[in-house]
């Protein structure tokens, strides 16, 4: 019995002193993020990659959106920072790689980057030299969340074509519904409301035709796309310019609403605020019938390594490691997000259903193409569409304006 | 300058000069560590060519041509600057206008005017953030109390901060809703300096409220009209958070209620939803942001002091 | 002679109603949208959205539990009173020190050190934050009290200058006058006779900087990393954004930011409102 205890004693002892000594030789890094809400996710899966690596303590340091730029900059221009920095993808990324506050992976600091497929890889790697600076978190999915219970009610199926679009939505607005959610008070989604309702009218020709240099947006197609969503006003609620994406996501979830143009990021909020909720999440309507449904697609960001951080052996270790299937398979069944790391399951049933979209998606144009330099694309079709939208300006201003705007930097624009 | 009053020379004059010198060093010494220093740098980079976030090379007034002469920069430049100097006249006339007579109307001590001097000034103790967002949701335009008070008489849903007729002044309107009780209070402050006797004396000569108002107190209140005046002035051109909270960064809807404060923080920081920064830009605007507010102010404060009369 | 006497005290008395009228509807306006986010913290996510203005269905506390449990929440309240305090106290005297050389005494450079001082309040200083960041970085003050106080104090001097010189210019040479005669000391002098009556605008000086102090987030979210130096707005902001779309939670957070300044100034308020008009007495 003493004999037991004593041994229980010296065994606790030792594995106290364990716990010490690995306590005074951790590593303690952090990581910095504006993905305030998914502290809780990435602290469990943070504690599983400190599991498999005891001597390395990760701390979740989380930032509001709208000043994470600021703060990293900021940070980064002062040598200091967090060890391992979530960014944006594109030409975001790009300005802190210019000026060489990323460290470079490759494939023998980061093996994981061969889990990642080609068009993930571009989303975080210089365009001059061809390097990865951030490895691919997660790629995002924009179309139409549905709600099932308000067609039901109303006795419609959902729609597939813009035709049908039309017709289901009259006959919502007559039951009373507001046949779509969305309005125009939220600056930069309504850059991804236009991605949605355009891109099935566009088509990749238009994309690749943009990107070779044969069209600019001034093209007939992008206009009478964004033609297309001046037929939209009908559908939104009264008052929809001043109608914000979180108003919108409460009108769906709440069954006021009967569709809502969204991304897949939003599926596990909606969840959370209203766990009766029975949604599916389709592709946006297609010009004609027989067409090929379309979802927009673009990576959102990646895990960088500050390359002033003073842990940067075990920075790039997290790296890494957020690379694997095992950290992809947790990442997706916990935040709803599609990881993009070969062979991740996808437990969830809607969000394997996105997934399935994804294969024959369109690039979300903008964001892939003209965020490099200013003016970006972005900030020229955020301040006019809501202006379009009021009727204040045409399509064909809108299209003009943002050619123009382009021309400053993007060559193939220049003298068209 | 009223010069004759001033404490002249006496014996001593270096323990005189120290004693001013010591009074004036630790404000002097804190301002040209974090607030001189620190912006002479960022004006600096005014000058320069930015690829990405480190300046590449000297580029002279380059910056400063593209914001006030090259189409789209110089185009959210002067909307910009057009709605600095809206919000000024309006917060001029609307906010310190209400201050006026808010400040006349307590300045009679009637019943209750303690109480609600107190109340006055209650929303100032408050951050924008929950200024700018009690405001959205007052202004919204299908749950919004302004609306649905609106509807009572039949007049349909305005989507008061969605439309670019209405966003500017009803994101003004909360700032008045927010910033009335300090010069409400300044004004009072300033018209409680006015002697009774002269109230009274201009009383007995038959003045009513208006003159009295007018031909009194007005004039007596210059120093007070003074603060009050070039705080507005500089509030208005530095105006940031209020706009930011209801309109955000790129001042929605399409630029309706985007200012200089904006503009510059915008295209400096960038935002992570339109892409990139630019510190030389940003810099050029917040340069001539300095110009405007240093320039104007210090014409104005000459103009207004000399209408001060000394009490 | 006593009908008119009476005619002018019943318009009296109209006029007066007319006022009191319009100072009463102003007080509603100021008050309501304050009585609006109480309440909306007692709310759901969906009572906010469907009934925004009325009375919430149960007065429940489970939000505010949520930001006292999860938070550090008395922490991130005393770093902000600290800091708040600590800085408008360097403001107040750093501030009164210059302003009193430059309205009472007469020296070459004064006008100049004055135009200084104004310039510094022309411009935000959230411009330069690069730089600032930097600096503070080579002084040791980055993510401690001392630089974010540092920082307030040297945004809040320009205007607390410009306040105390236009209000200290306006007192009365003679009682300095006959103090000097006395033999009195600058220091005496400035200390004993000329600040006793400066009252009203140390107290507009101190409010106008403590509250833009107490609510900023900007400053802290960029030099303050560590938890347990966050201040209050940093801290509920951080976490409030965890909850982005729990508007409930959301105003919680905003209420409970702004209780501590809002009940601090109504206790006071008094000796504010009396402090500034005291000028009064002439």
């Amino acid at each position: 019995m003493s004999r037991r205890r004593i041994g229980l004693a010296l065994a606790a002892a030792s594995f106290a002193w364990g716990l010490a000594a690995s306590a005074a030789h951790a590593t303690d890094i952090s990581f910095w993020t504006w993905r305030q809400e998914d502290k809780a996710a990435y602290n469990e899966l943070f504690a599983d990659f400190t599991k498999e690596n005891p001597d390395i303590h990760v701390k979740f340091e989380s930032f509001p959106d709208e000043n994470y730029p600021t703060i990293v900059s900021t940070a980064l221009a002062a040598g200091k920072g967090g060890d391992v920095i979530h960014t944006h993808a594109y030409g975001w990324l790009e300005q802190f790689v210019k000026a060489g506050y990323f460290e470079p992976q490759d494939l023998t600091t980061v093996p994981s980057l061969a889990n990642q497929p080609a068009d993930a890889l571009v989303a975080g790697t210089y365009r001059a030299d061809k390097k990865v600076y951030s490895l691919p978190f997660a790629s995002q999915t924009l179309g139409l969340f549905i709600n099932k219970d308000v067609f039901a009610q109303a006795g419609l199926t959902p729609p597939t074509t813009w035709d049908e679009f039309i017709t289901v939505s009259k006959a919502l607005k007559e039951k009373g519904f507001y046949p779509l959610a969305n309005g125009m008070g939220t600056s930069w989604f309504n850059e991804m409301f236009v991605a949605i309702f355009t891109n099935p009218f566009l088509g990749q020709d238009f994309v690749g035709d943009l990107t070779s240099g044969k069209t600019t947006f001034k093209d007939p197609r992008y206009v009478a796309a964004l033609g297309k969503l001046l037929e939209l006003r009908d559908y939104m609620p009264p008052g929809f310019e001043g109608i914000d994406y979180e108003t919108a996501g409460q009108l769906f979830i709440t069954g006021k609403a009967a569709m809502l143009a969204g991304g897949s990021f939003d599926i596990a909020t909606y969840r959370t605020q209203n766990p009766a909720i029975n949604m599916d999440f389709i592709a946006p309507p297609t010009a004609k019938a027989g067409d090929t449904p379309q979802v927009t697609k673009f990576f959102d960001g990646g895990y960088a390594v500050n390359a002033k951080s003073a842990n940067k052996e075990a920075a790039l270790k997290l790296v890494n490691w957020m690379g694997t299937k095992e950290f992809g398979d947790k990442f997706s069944a916990l935040l709803g997000n599609i990881s993009p790391i070969k062979g991740v399951v996808i437990k969830d049933e809607l969000l394997a259903h996105v997934a399935k979209l994804n294969e024959t998606a369109m690039p979300h144009i903008n964001v892939v193409y003209f965020r490099f330099e200013k003016p970006t694309g972005s900030e020229l079709l955020q301040g006019d569409i809501t202006k379009m939208m009021s009727g204040s300006i045409t399509p064909d201003q809108l299209a003009a304006d943002l050619t123009d705007g382009l021309a400053k930097w993007y060559k193939p624009f220049q003298g068209k | 300058m009223n010069n004759g009053r001033r404490h002249t020379k006496k014996a001593f004059p270096w323990r005189r000069s120290l004693w001013i010198a010591s009074l004036l060093a630790p404000a002097l010494v804190v301002m040209v560590l974090l607030v001189l220093w620190p912006l002479l740098s960022a004006f600096r980079l005014a000058f320069y060519e930015f690829n990405g976030l480190q300046p590449t090379g000297f580029i002279g007034f380059e910056n400063f041509r593209k914001v006030l002469f090259e189409q789209p920069y110089s185009g959210w430049t002067y909307n910009a600057l057009k709605h600095n100097i809206i919000a000024f006249v309006a917060l001029m006339v609307f906010e310190n206008g209400t201050a006026f007579l808010l400040a006349y109307a307590l300045l009679k001590a009637l019943p209750g005017h303690r109480i609600h001097q107190v109340i006055v000034f209650l929303p100032v103790v408050l951050s924008a953030v929950i200024v700018g967002f009690l405001w959205k949701l007052f202004l919204h335009p299908l749950f919004g109390l302004v609306n649905q008070t609106l509807a009572l008489v039949g007049i349909g849903a305005i989507p008061w901060l969605g439309n670019e007729h209405t966003a500017l002044g009803s994101v003004l309107f909360a700032n008045v809703w927010h910033w009335l009780g300090f010069p409400t209070l300044v004004l009072l402050a300033g018209m409680q300096r006015v002697s009774k006797e002269v109230i009274e004396a201009a009383r007995l000569d038959g003045a009513g409220d208006y003159v009295l108002m007018t031909k009194i107190i007005w004039p007596l209140i210059a120093p007070s009209v003074t603060i009050v005046t070039i705080l507005t002035f500089i509030g208005s051109f530095n105006w940031f958070e209020i706009p930011y909270v209801m309109a955000g960064l790129t001042g929605s809807p399409g630029g309706a209620t985007d200012v200089l404060g904006l503009y510059f923080y915008r295209t400096a920081f960038g935002s992570t939803t339109t892409g990139i920064q630019d510190f030389g830009q940003g810099s050029a605007l917040a340069v001539m942001m300095f110009i405007i507010v240093a320039g104007v102010t210090a014409i104005a404060l000459r103009y207004l002091r000399r209408r001060e009369i000394e009490l | 002679m006593s009908a008119t006497a009476h005619r002018g005290q019943s318009g009296e008395l109209l006029r007066n109603g007319a006022i009191q009228l319009m100072l009463g509807l102003n007080a509603i306006i100021m008050i309501y949208p304050l009585f609006v986010m109480v309440m909306s913290s007692f709310k759901t996510n969906a009572e906010i959205f469907s009934s925004p203005f009325a009375l919430p269905a149960h007065f429940s506390l489970a939000n505010a539990e949520r930001v006292w449990s999860e938070t550090n929440f008395v922490r991130y309240l005393a770093n902000s009173v600290g800091i708040t305090v600590a800085a408008v106290a360097l403001i107040l005297l750093f501030s009164t020190m210059a302003a009193y050389a430059i309205a009472r005494y007469q020296f070459r450079l004064s006008a100049l050190v004055l135009m200084f001082f104004l310039s510094g309040m022309t411009v935000p200083l959230k411009l330069a934050i690069i730089p600032l960041f930097i600096q503070l970085d080579s002084l040791g003050l980055v993510d401690s009290y001392a630089g974010l106080v540092l920082v307030y104090v040297a945004m809040g001097i320009p205007s607390a200058v410009f306040i105390m010189t236009g209000f200290l210019r306006t007192l009365p040479r003679e009682l300095e006058e006959s103090a000097r005669m006395d033999g009195a000391s600058e220091f005496r002098i400035m200390r004993s006779i000329m600040l006793p009556l400066a009252r009203p605008a140390f107290v507009i000086v101190a409010i106008q900087n403590a509250v833009p102090i107490w609510n900023d987030f900007f400053f802290p979210l960029v030099l303050i990393t560590s938890d347990n130096l966050k201040t209050l707005p940093q801290g509920l902001t951080v976490f409030v954004g965890e909850f982005t779309t729990d508007w409930g939670v959301l105003f919680t957070g905003l209420t409970l930011a702004a209780l501590p300044i809002t009940l601090l100034y109504t206790v006071l308020s008094k000796q504010f409102i009396s402090g500034i008009t005291q000028g009064a007495i002439k």
